[in-house]
């Protein structure tokens, strides 16, 4: 487990970071959101020692996080880089190298990582020569190629194309099913929704909200009620649900925020009974509207 | 260790692949070629320009020609002094026609394509001949007498000759030149190298996998690796070409250095001074090199380290000259400036040993100093982008 205990950081006046603290599970893969400067790639350079927090602590199966440890971590930026000039083969070897592996393992890893992620016919090219999404699967493979314990992804799927981008999410997918933690940052909700267990929004340098999408969502005061058709007859019911409130209405369906803990049952019977009612949902708010809300609340 | 050796390694590989180096490389072996063979070609163009046929009456021409023979090609002889047609001149494939007439005395009309040569030297080699058939003394008595020998000898100097020390300073220059050539392209290939991390972005990834130390210590080690290199290669080059070329009028002559003209004291104090200094310059390189954002801002950060080492270069000429003047014994213990003054003292004077030792001792003060600070620089550097820090920011970074 990872332990994020108060870490604070500054440069200067500024201050990055000003108190975050979260859990990570071994195994799972956690979303860490929060808007841009909002202290994320600050806390992650914490988390990989590249930065000493100023205060706080960060621990790994509860001992401190240091060098030979690291060597075990893997990450992938923000901002992607790569030496240009020297061939995609000996860039994923060089890295695996940098984290501890020694030959054969290095070649026979390298390799493996080149014909997974498909990029067989450019093994011997200048990484500068290959195209973006390319150089983005070169970038995975010199984060993974050690297979770490630890993997913190910061928007790992940004510049893909669709294809590109479910490849990685299937290589992340493999390496969490094979033991590996990921961390993953991404602006990209829906993807953080399908990929991760646990979440962190972080704004200001503050954690604003943590936990699983149930625990988020657990704290969140209103559910919408879709309902079809949206007749008059409809939203007579509707409107009659203690503290419900219109939202919007479409050809077909009405929308009612009500509150979380409606008793829906009753609803739908009260519904049935006044019209013909082909659809009844209670939408629970994605990670999307947790997000824009949370972050609302703190701004 | 591990992480130097990866560092070390990858970086070696790297740089030796990378076209500066290669093309730096190239250069410096086209420059000691030029350097040592540019003489010969010069002489040899020289020499066709001295194409002459020369003239004079029977009894004079033989002897004339023995006189002439060092300074011109004598392509044709002729007894008549008549004035020659430039078609004479021409189908002889001479550049000039040296026309001598002996009455009461010898005298020399050249007829020259180029009349701006310095052709009244054929009338100083002529001198003995002139005096020998105006007295009874013999021609070859008279050039001896001609040649008064001069003898300069030393008394309480580091050279027992004139000789020596000519060559001395000569080897001096030459080493001083490798010295600044490789110093200063190999720190700028340092910095460039940085910056280049940092601009692709991928200094992030490595101070991620591995401690920033390592990683620009492994990159220092593996610039020296790669001067050293160089300096063996342009030295081999050297003694392979026969070099003898010459530059400032002094002797640049690598092979003549390794015969025998160099001292152990010398190649000992060239490569100390040169770790130390290079050590100095390029760890100052590297951490100014962490704090550019763009790597057409190198020119500009570099200057305020540039300029010492271009500074202690041109008082390092000082020095072969006065070696023992109170300031340039000063300066010569300076860190970034004694690399270059005190090599050159050492080369041309006799440097008291305990100058020589506080003269490494603090360098290699210097040199711990600068390493910590760059460290530093080059931490935070690296992952500092948009505006460029300031230098009370910078110095905030090294005090911390």
């Amino acid at each position: 487990m990872l332990t994020v205990d108060h870490i604070r950081k500054e440069f200067g006046s500024v201050r990055a970071v000003g108190d975050v603290s979260f859990e990570i599970p071994t195994g799972i893969t956690f979303g860490l959101l929060g808007p841009n400067g909002a202290g994320k790639t600050t806390t992650m350079r914490m988390i990989l020692g590249i930065l000493t927090p100023d205060a706080g602590t960060i621990a790994w199966n509860g001992k401190k996080v240091d060098g030979t440890m690291r060597r075990r971590f893997g990450y992938l930026p923000e901002e992607r880089g790569l030496y240009g000039k020297m061939k995609v083969r000996e860039q994923i070897a060089f890295f695996g190298r940098l984290h501890g592996l020694v030959e054969p393992e290095i070649s026979q890893r390298t390799a493996r990582w080149i014909e997974r992620l498909e990029i067989g016919q450019y093994a011997e090219r200048p990484c500068s020569e290959l195209s973006k999404g390319n150089q983005q699967k070169v970038q995975v493979a010199c984060a993974a190629v050690h297979h770490p314990e630890f993997l913190i992804l910061d928007e790992p799927f940004s510049g893909l194309d669709p294809v590109n981008a479910d490849m990685l999410l299937a290589v992340f997918n493999d390496l969490k099913a094979q033991g590996t933690t990921l961390v993953l940052s991404s602006h990209q909700m829906w993807q953080l929704e399908a990929l991760c267990e646990r979440f962190c929004i972080i704004t200001a340098g503050e954690n604003r909200a943590s936990g699983t999408l149930a625990d988020l969502r657990s704290a969140w005061a209103t559910r919408v009620l879709r309902v079809a058709p949206g007749v008059e007859a409809v939203r007579a019911v509707l409107d009659r649900v203690p503290g419900a409130t219109f939202v919007a209405t479409d050809q077909d369906s009405v929308d009612y925020a009500v509150p979380a803990n409606t008793d829906f049952s009753a609803v739908l019977r009260s519904l049935v009974g006044a019209a013909d009612i082909h659809r009844f949902d209670a939408i629970e708010p994605s990670l999307h509207d947790i997000y824009i809300k949370t972050i609302g609340e703190a701004a | 260790m591990n992480d130097f050796i990866v560092v070390y390694s990858t970086e070696l590989m790297r740089r030796i692949r990378s076209r500066p180096f290669q093309i730096g490389l190239l250069i410096g072996i086209v420059s000691i070629a030029l350097f040592t063979k540019l003489p010969d070609l010069l002489r040899g163009a020289a020499s066709h320009t001295t194409d002459v046929v020369l003239a004079a009456p029977a009894g004079v021409l033989d002897r004339a020609k023995t006189l002439l023979a060092n300074d011109y090609a004598i392509v044709a002889t002729t007894t008549d002094t008549s004035p020659p047609s430039a078609a004479a001149l021409k189908a002889r494939k001479a550049t000039a026609w040296i026309s001598i007439a002996n009455a009461n005395g010898l005298k020399v009309t050249v007829y020259a394509k180029d009349p701006s040569k310095n052709w009244g030297i054929a009338g100083r080699r002529l001198a003995p001949l002139n005096v020998a058939l105006a007295t009874d003394v013999s021609q070859a008595r008279l050039a001896t007498l001609m040649a008064v020998p001069v003898d300069v000898r030393a008394l309480d100097a580091h050279f027992s000759s004139a000789a020596q020390a000519d060559a001395a300073e000569g080897i001096a220059f030459t080493l001083l030149i490798f010295l600044y050539m490789l110093i200063l392209i190999n720190s700028q290939l340092v910095m460039s190298s940085v910056a280049e991390e940092k601009t692709s972005r991928i200094a992030e990834l490595l101070v991620a996998s591995i401690s920033p130390v390592p990683l620009l210590y492994g990159k220092i080690a593996v610039a020296t690796t790669l001067a050293l290199l160089q300096l063996a290669i342009w030295v081999t080059v050297g003694i392979l070409l026969g070099a003898n070329g010459m530059h400032s009028g002094r002797t640049i002559d690598p092979g003549a250095m390794l015969g025998g003209g160099v001292t152990v004291t010398e190649i000992v104090s060239f490569l100390i001074l040169f770790l130390l200094g290079f050590g100095q310059l390029s760890m100052l390189m590297a951490g100014l090199g962490s704090l550019v954002n763009r790597t057409e801002d190198l020119g500009s950060v570099s200057i305020p380290v540039v300029m010492p080492v271009v500074f202690a270069f041109i008082l390092a000429i000082v020095a072969i000259q006065v070696p023992d003047l109170p300031w340039i014994v000063g300066v010569s213990f300076l860190p970034l400036v004694s690399p270059f003054v005190m090599f050159a003292r050492i080369a041309v004077t006799d440097v008291p040993i305990w100058q020589i030792v506080l003269c490494v001792a603090i360098n290699v003060v210097a040199l711990w100093a600068i390493a910590i600070a760059a460290g530093k620089l080059y931490r935070v550097g690296m992952l500092l982008y948009g505006r460029a820090p300031n230098l009370k920011q910078v110095w905030q970074v090294i005090r911390s």
